[in-house]
């Protein structure tokens, strides 16, 4: 314990030896060179799927970035030309029950569109958020189209990326509200979420 | 080297690897965490309470600056006063940060986070006393880099449009659940360091341990800033 007592002068601040610039040099240095070399071999290819060493997909870590959205967003074209939904028309009753947020989602692929309406049944007017969220995504990331108060919303929307696109409507009321959804697209209908 | 200190550091690499885990999640919020966000309505003191906690538990960047800083804080009082002053730093961001939406780049606060790592393992070493025969107040760094933390915290939450309806309630119960999650964080970290501080291992090993939290403070940032231009640039 004799180091400790050597530094340990001030005993009400930090009791921290000074190391020499020599130490400093190669504690700095190999702090950075280790974080270099698992910056290149290891979170690249994991997360982003760039695999400069080679190393990432020897240990499968490019694997993990196959499911990021990062990922994702660069095989979003590829997508696009690879495969389309074949059309479909739909139309769907959804009650929201009083003072609850439910949402409904459909599996659209990037570049593919759909038209869309929706109305209260009564003439409710709805909090809504129209949002999409990437495949595979586990960042929590999302983009809201539109959000806003409405009873009635009628358009057209073209995905631009591959996922689960739809809305999120809130009943601020005391009673149930349904809603009653028609599609028109290239789509998957997930349903409730 | 002796048995003994051998047996700490496995102590202190078993603990780090106990860690792991949490660095497998995305440092985000998790899906069950982000339907419960999107569908809370008013408010919901407990499951804030609780999200706040494990975003600090399982953050590993707050996780590593606070190693940083209690890393030379032999005495209790001066492990509350900094803690206290890193809570009073992050708070004050988190809480005005969401209340008057001010928006930063998650990747570029979270990048300033990991150089808030580098700069404590730095520190920690004396190298501002080394090369610039200067020491930085360590209780203003604290303050300031508490700041920062607090807006990578009120970003993750303004990432959901939580309902302004009970909106600060909710707030102050994730706020509290922070600090619940960095207490509980901290006596674990606490009680292997002051463990390790028993033993010659540690004065040995210190170099080697700020190194490595610099060099984790690093990754952070070259992973954080890949993130910003690959998303917003790519």
């Amino acid at each position: 314990m004799n180091e400790l007592e050597h530094t340990g002068k001030a005993q009400h601040e930090l009791e921290h030896t000074v190391q020499s610039k020599k130490t400093l040099l190669k504690a700095t240095a190999f702090a950075a060179v280790l974080a270099l070399l698992i910056f290149f071999v290891a979170i690249l290819p994991a997360e982003f799927g760039v695999d400069p060493t080679g190393f990432g997909k020897v240990m499968k870590l490019t694997q993990l970035a196959g499911q990021t959205s990062s990922a994702q967003a660069a095989t979003t074209q590829a997508d696009t030309t690879k495969q389309t939904l074949p059309a479909q028309e739909d139309s769907v009753d959804i009650s929201i029950p009083a003072g609850k947020g439910l949402e409904y989602k459909f599996y659209l692929v990037g570049g593919d569109a759909m038209r869309y309406g929706w109305s209260t049944k009564g003439g409710e007017l709805l909090y809504f958020d129209f949002h999409g969220e990437p495949q595979g995504d586990t960042t929590g990331y999302f983009e809201s189209y539109t959000i806003s108060t409405a009873n009635n919303v009628r358009g057209s929307f073209t995905a631009s990326f591959e996922g689960s696109h739809g809305w999120y409507w809130k009943n601020k009321g005391q009673t149930d509200i349904v809603v009653t959804l028609q599609t028109e697209g290239s789509y998957k209908i997930i349903g409730l979420k | 080297m002796s048995f003994k200190s051998t047996s700490i550091i496995i102590i202190f690499l078993l603990a780090c690897l106990i860690g792991l885990p949490s660095l497998v999640l995305a440092h985000g919020v998790d899906d069950s965490t982000k339907q419960f966000l999107l569908d809370n309505q008013g408010v919901s003191i407990i499951p804030f309470l609780y999200i706040g906690a494990k975003h600090m538990v399982t953050g590993y960047d707050h996780l590593l600056f606070l190693i940083g800083v209690i890393f030379f804080l032999y005495r209790t009082k001066d492990v509350l006063v900094y803690v206290t002053l890193f809570t009073i730093g992050h708070s004050l961001t988190l809480m005005s940060g969401v209340l008057n939406n001010i928006a930063v780049n998650p990747y570029l606060i979270d990048a300033i986070i990991g150089f808030s790592v580098v700069y404590k393992g730095f520190d920690n070493l004396g190298g501002f006393q080394r090369l610039f025969r200067y020491q930085p107040n360590t209780k203003l760094a604290v303050l300031i880099f508490g700041l920062f933390h607090g807006f990578g915290l009120a970003t993750k939450l303004q990432e959901f449009q939580i309902p302004n309806e009970g909106l600060l309630e909710n707030l102050i119960a994730f706020n509290v659940g922070v600090e619940f999650g960095q207490f509980f964080a901290l006596t674990v970290v606490l009680i292997v360091i002051s463990f390790w501080r028993r033993h010659r291992s540690f004065l040995q090993f210190s170099t080697v341990a700020n190194s490595l939290l610099m060099s984790g403070g690093m990754m952070l940032v070259a992973y954080q800033l890949t993130g910003y231009f690959w998303h917003t640039i790519g």
